[in-house]
């Protein structure tokens, strides 16, 4: 089982720690005040108990970080972008139920 | 103990919700209960496979008989959507769409479900690209932009109104607004830009939203389309006091036995816990619920 948990990430160290990670990374765009973005939470970290060593899970707080969520054209929360090798590889948006979310993370095992 | 607060305040007046209120009632519980009797499905419907009466009973008289014998128990009905929910304290908070507060000990969930979908061209393909579900989420990405919110009652007026806070022009599409009159009355003093009398037929875009084609024929530019069909529901109103979804279809609250959500002091009941969608199964959840939402406000007042 991995030990970091859902990783918060930020606008500073969204490039080192997503982009250029060797790893495939889902990032969960999301902000305190949204309600469905609560209830995905969990599910992220349920995600990352059983898929932690193969993928980053990252969440990014919309409020404090606005650059990347608008250099991904973000409009709606939560958005959810799996990325591989620095590029966007597919993403879902709302917040989807766990086996949704499980296939989704699948594609890049 | 004031007006503005209670035991149990319920949210929804379907069969669930008043079981609830009668049987909460029943022990003594301070009870409000919050909703329109229309929104419940049993509204329009008939009634022929509910147990003990042979008759096919009118949905409509059956809601009205319920909401008599919650009254004969003391129960408060407030014909008003809530439109906010928050714990605090160990204590719920609502919001009506009047804008009143209030505080309750329990609050049980009972508000069934409804379409949040338009089913219209665009819809699915812009989706986060200029069609959003919920306007609290999302209303801080359309700054100084102009936005539309489509929707008959008090999820899509308090919606518009929100926006106003952030878009350049907001304007609400709606075909005959059921809301209470302060809620109209704030409407009509607000910028809000009412298109009447037309509903949302396509939206239109390249990459993102650009439009909305009405049913009357005329083109809408916007940049955005919230979509906001009758109230409030479980993902905007529970969502954010950390209920959990169920893992399946991520559409119904979890409950146990006892209806109790994750949250302490929470119960949910009726359609929203998921299927079947029978007026007995609603009653019964209802009864439960009621019970033990009266018995947790009367502990937590005794100890």
């Amino acid at each position: 089982m991995a030990e970091q948990g859902v990783l918060d990430v930020n606008d500073d160290n969204f490039e080192s720690e997503i982009l250029k990670a060797e790893k495939p990374a889902l990032v969960d765009f999301w902000a305190p005040w949204c309600g469905p973005c609560k209830a995905i939470a969990p599910v992220m970290e349920e995600l990352e108990e059983t898929y932690g060593d193969s993928i980053i899970f990252a969440r990014c707080n919309v409020d404090n970080s606005p650059n990347t969520p608008a250099q991904y054209s973000i409009r709606a929360i939560p958005t959810l972008i799996l990325f591989q090798d620095g590029k966007v590889a597919d993403q879902v948006v709302g917040a989807v139920p766990k086996s949704h979310l499980e296939a989704f993370v699948k594609k890049v095992l | 103990m004031p007006e503005d607060t209670c035991d149990v305040a319920i949210i929804g007046r379907g069969p669930a919700g008043l079981q609830a209120a009668i049987h909460a009632g029943g022990k003594k519980a301070k009870v409000i209960v919050f909703g329109r009797p229309e929104r419940s499905s049993l509204y329009k419907a008939h009634v022929a496979n509910f147990c003990c009466s042979e008759k096919i009973i009118s949905g409509k008289e059956l809601l009205e008989a319920g909401k008599k014998q919650a009254e004969n128990f003391d129960a408060i009905f407030l014909e008003q959507d809530i439109t906010e929910t928050r714990s605090e304290n160990n204590r719920f908070t609502l919001v009506t769409e009047n804008g009143e507060t209030f505080s309750a000990t329990t609050l049980i969930l009972a508000m069934g479900i409804a379409r949040k979908k338009l089913r219209v061209k665009g819809e699915k393909e812009f989706l986060g690209r200029g069609v959003s579900y919920c306007v609290d989420c999302d209303a801080n990405f359309y700054r100084g932009m102009d936005v539309a919110v489509v929707g008959n009652e008090s999820a899509a007026v308090s919606g518009a109104l929100t926006l106003l806070g952030y878009a350049k022009k907001v304007y609400l599409i709606c075909r005959k607004l059921t809301i209470t009159d302060v809620l109209h009355e704030q409407l009509n003093h607000s910028d809000v830009r009412i298109i009447r009398d037309t509903w949302v037929k396509r939206i239109e875009g390249s990459n993102e939203v650009e439009a909305v084609l009405l049913t009357n024929g005329d083109v809408l530019k916007t940049n955005g389309i919230f979509v906001e069909l009758g109230a409030k529901g479980a993902m905007e109103l529970a969502a954010n006091l950390g209920v959990v979804f169920d893992a399946e279809t991520f559409s119904f609250i979890e409950t146990n036995k006892k209806q109790e959500t994750n949250i302490p002091g929470l119960y949910a009941v009726g359609d929203i816990t998921g299927q079947p969608w029978q007026i007995a199964k609603a009653v019964g959840e209802g009864c439960v619920a009621g019970m033990e939402a009266a018995k947790y406000a009367k502990r937590l007042a005794d100890s």
